[in-house]
Formats: C-alpha cells, structure tokens, sequence
C-alpha cells in the first residue's frame, strides 16, 4: 500500500520534546523504514518563530529531497508583508509549495473576510488546500465561520480533537463539498468504518501527525480499515494526489 | 516509524502474532455525553477487539461512572454477556457514599465479574487521597484487586501528589495510574520506579505523545506498562500501531501487549 503523508513537520521547536526533533533527511529516513512514499511538510519555525522566515526555512530545509512537498504559512495582506494576494499565490506555486496553513490566533490577526478575503479568495480559486490545525489555534467556530464565507475553499482539518470530534466536523462534511479530514489524531474506535459509510472514502486523508504522533497508529488503521481496497489505498496516498493535482 | 521486527511485521501484515494475545486494560461501556462512539455495545466492542486481536478487556462503564441510577449493574450485564472476553473494573463515585456500599455488595454477588476498582477524582471533582474513597481502597486491598486510578499531570484531584499519597498509603494493592499522570512523565516514572506496586496505563498515551513509551521502557518500567484503549473511545488498531512504531523492543512489546496483565491477572481464577 502507498502512503502519501498530509501531515508532517520537519524543524526544532522552540519548547523542548520526548522526541528527536527531524530534519529533512532523518524525515525522509523515517518515510523509508515505514513505507511512507512522500509528505506534505511544514517547518515548525513557521509556527514557533515567524511565517515568513519559517517559510523560507522550509524550502531550503527540502530543497533537493523530491518526495516533501512544502507547505507555507500565510499572513494577511495588509501590512505590505506578503505583497498582494495574487503575487504571494503565484511565488508559492512557482516555488513548488501546495498547501497553505494559517495560525490567526499566533501571528494576532482575525481569521475573518475583512483581513484574509483576498488571499483565501485566490486560494479557493487556485484550488490549493488550506490545512487548519485544530491543535495549533484554529477552532471549530473558525473552520465554520471560513466556510460560511468561502464555501468553494479546499480545507483539510487535521490535528482533530483526540476526543472524537465527529459532533464537529460532520456538519461541515454535509455542507461543504471539499472539506477534509485528516487521520492522525481521528482515533475514534471504528471511526473510519463509520466515516466511510457516511462520506465514501474520498474526503479523509492519511496523515501521520509526525513527529509528534507515533505514525504507526493511522498507518495500521487505514492499512486494516474494513473499508475495502480502494478506499484504503484513495485515503492512504489517492485523495491527497488527487487534490495536489487540481492546484493550477 | 515503523521498523520491521518479527512482532511488527506480523501485526502490520495480519494484526496478529500466535502467542501474543492483547490485554486491554483500560476500557469502557456505553454511550457517553461528549463523544458519539460507533461501537458503544458490548457486542460492538467485542466485534473491535476481534479484529484487533485483543483477547480481554478490563473495563468501567460509563454509566457507572456518571449516572449512579444505573451504577455497575450494566458493567455486570456486559461481562455476563461476554465472560471470555470481559471484566469490569468496580466504579466508586466518592459523591454517594451510599452507592458505594451498595456496588460494594456486588463484589459479593459476581466475584468473578470484576478484577478490581475504578476511580475517576477528576470527573467527581473529589480527590484520590480523600477519605470517601476509603472503605472501597480496603476492600481492595483485602481482596488484591487492581485499583485503576485516572490520573493526570496538574491535576489537585489525581495529581502526582496524590498518586504517590496513594501508593504509599495502599502497598497491597496493584495501583494502575490511568494515563500515566498524563504530561507530567517524569513523575510518573519516580512513582513507578518507588513503587513496585504501580503500574502505568498507555491509554491515550498514543495520540500526540510521541516518545513516552521510549522514555518509559529507558526508564527500566517496561515491565510495568499495560496497553489500554479507552474503548469505545479509541480503536485498538491505532493504539497497536502506536507501540508498533515505538522505538522499543519486540521483548517490550509483548510485556506491555500481554505479559504484564498476564501476571496483574493471574491473581484471578479463571484467568488470564
């Protein structure tokens, strides 16, 4: 079974760990003794230090390793620091980046249109996902406010809740067509099973929660959900390739 | 994340390695009021437990715990339905004094449907060294059941200071701190290692605590960790293949999956 990991970290916080903080190269290594084919990764310095420096981090933290696939951290447009909505797009994607995720709460700005309209309107256009981190900042009145205001935009929730957060996510799902999940801490006992049924295998996608989640937990789940071949093998690597691919 | 071991590939490729049965340690029963579970029933969490290869779980039902109308009884019906597979760990509510000597009383009535006690300070707001809980601790200890204590770092109700306050005070009794005074680690490990009698749960351990079991095992306790699940709450196969990538030995893992509550058990006719 392919794994394509939509959730993973590469950096050295600035609080200390249990674990060896990764770089690049120990990820990858790592993605080599589980099987994991590529990743979509952040560097945790867009989160800890500044979005802008951390973003630069990770593309020189990835250069050259072909299967991490970066993620930036955007900022509102405002202040002049990104340059307009439609240029920080464009350099994103000319440097190869997919995904965008957001942390209001740190970087102090309001996740709402009046502040990130423009730039979550282009992204909604561009089709490029916007994970929310339900464990660094975003909440579910957030992820509920964004889509009432951007209902076409791709979103992954991921870093659920470890109490299964099926009473907070299920009306998104009914609602909003390209809203996703994330497995690394959707640990609901039959949780995929029962998710299936409902939503088809298309909207939830493998996610390791490395390095801070031990990543054989989803990795064992979706390889033995009773779900069928097809949606194992569409949440362990096809959703998220399918949803890179519209990115334009 | 995951290095391949004789245990490991075999629970990667068929979630089951002969001679290695999983002893759940650290369950429940039953619907709850902030999560929906899809298998809340007896009959459902047995069918979980059938694909996950776990051979027995040790449980308190939520009600029980929360609704003291209903009490035991219903860990009772659960344990009678499933004998083979199910034991119920005896919840005290320290808010019901009455209630206690009347749950007390099923100890009598189905010895062998409980290996032990369950407390929970926090969600009854009482702490774990309070007197309430006395006259249930000592039936405990007169009896060698398994005490499971919720337990959680910062915690005034079930806190290091009064997991430690209780192992001192009960040294007959196996206490098992549920979630090993989750986030506060190092105490966890100075209680286990001063206290032969207690041991640490991994229960929700597994979720976005990336290194605990490592630390644990360095700290010479792999002898004294017991896999458990919360469930209904979390699937066994997440839990599994949490220990599965745990950099720790195949000889760990089978302590932990069964060799520990092998021996916690043994203590009861009729088991493991």
């Amino acid at each position: 079974m392919r794994f394509y990991d939509c959730n993973a970290w590469v950096g050295t916080p600035a609080n200390g760990t249990l674990f060896s903080p990764p770089t690049a190269g120990s990820l990858v290594a790592a993605m080599d003794e589980a099987g994991v084919e590529k990743a979509l990764v952040w560097h945790i310095a867009q989160h800890d230090y500044d979005p802008l420096e951390g973003n630069d981090l990770l593309s020189r933290a990835i250069a050259g390793h072909e299967r991490l696939v970066g993620v930036w951290t955007m900022l509102p447009t405002q202040c002049g620091e990104i340059g307009s909505a439609e240029e920080w797009t464009g350099r994103l994607i000319e440097a190869g980046v997919q995904a965008v995720r957001m942390f209001p709460e740190r970087n102090r700005y309001l996740p709402r249109p009046e502040v990130i309209g423009d730039l979550l309107s282009v992204l909604a256009d561009r089709r490029v996902p916007l994970l929310l981190s339900l464990r660094r900042g975003a909440t579910w009145a957030m992820a509920y406010d964004l889509l009432e205001a951007f209902p076409a935009l791709t979103v992954v929730l991921c870093d659920l809740d470890v109490w299964p957060a099926d009473r907070f996510f299920r009306p998104l799902l009914d609602r909003y067509e390209r809203v996703h999940i994330e497995t690394s801490t959707y640990l609901a006992d039959a949780g995929i099973e029962a998710f299936v049924e409902r939503y088809g295998a298309g909207r939830m996608l493998f996610g390791s929660g490395f390095p801070e989640c031990y990543p054989g937990g989803a990795m064992l789940r979706v390889r033995h959900a009773e779900i069928g071949e097809a949606g194992r093998a569409a949440i362990a690597a096809g959703n998220i390739e399918r949803l890179l691919s519209e990115v334009r | 994340m995951i290095k391949e071991t004789p245990l490991t590939r075999a629970f990667w490729q068929d979630l089951r390695l002969p001679h290695c049965p999983i002893y759940d340690m650290h369950g429940h029963l039953g619907r709850y009021y902030g999560i929906w579970f899809p298998r809340p029933s007896a009959e459902e969490m047995v069918r979980s437990m059938d694909r996950a290869n776990v051979r027995m779980l040790c449980f308190a039902s939520h009600a029980a715990l929360f609704a003291p109308d209903l009490g035991n009884r219903t860990a009772v019906q659960a344990v009678r339905q499933y004998p083979g597979r199910l034991r119920a760990y005896l919840s005290v509510n320290p808010n019901h004094p009455e209630h206690i000597r009347r749950d007390l009383s099923l100890l009598d009535e189905h010895p062998d449907a409980f290996v032990g006690l369950k407390l929970h300070p926090e969600k009854h707001q009482v702490p774990a060294t309070a007197p309430a809980y006395a006259p249930a601790l000592q039936v405990a200890e007169e009896r060698e059941l398994l005490v499971l204590v919720h337990s959680w770092g910062g915690s005034r109700h079930n806190g290091p200071e009064q997991m430690r306050t209780l192992a001192a005070r009960h040294p007959g009794i196996a206490l098992i701190l549920g979630h090993s005074l989750h986030g506060a680690w190092d105490e966890a490990v100075k209680i286990a290692r001063d206290f032969a009698h207690v041991y640490l749960d991994l229960t929700a351990l597994l979720d976005n605590d990336r290194g605990v079991i490592e630390k644990f095992a360095d700290a010479g306790l792999a002898d004294r960790m017991l896999f458990g699940t919360d469930l209904p709450w979390f699937s066994p196969v997440a839990a599994l293949g949490c220990l599965l990538s745990a950099d720790i030995t195949d000889e760990d893992r089978h302590a932990v999956l069964h060799g520990n509550a092998e021996g916690l058990l043994a203590r009861f006719p009729g088991l493991p």
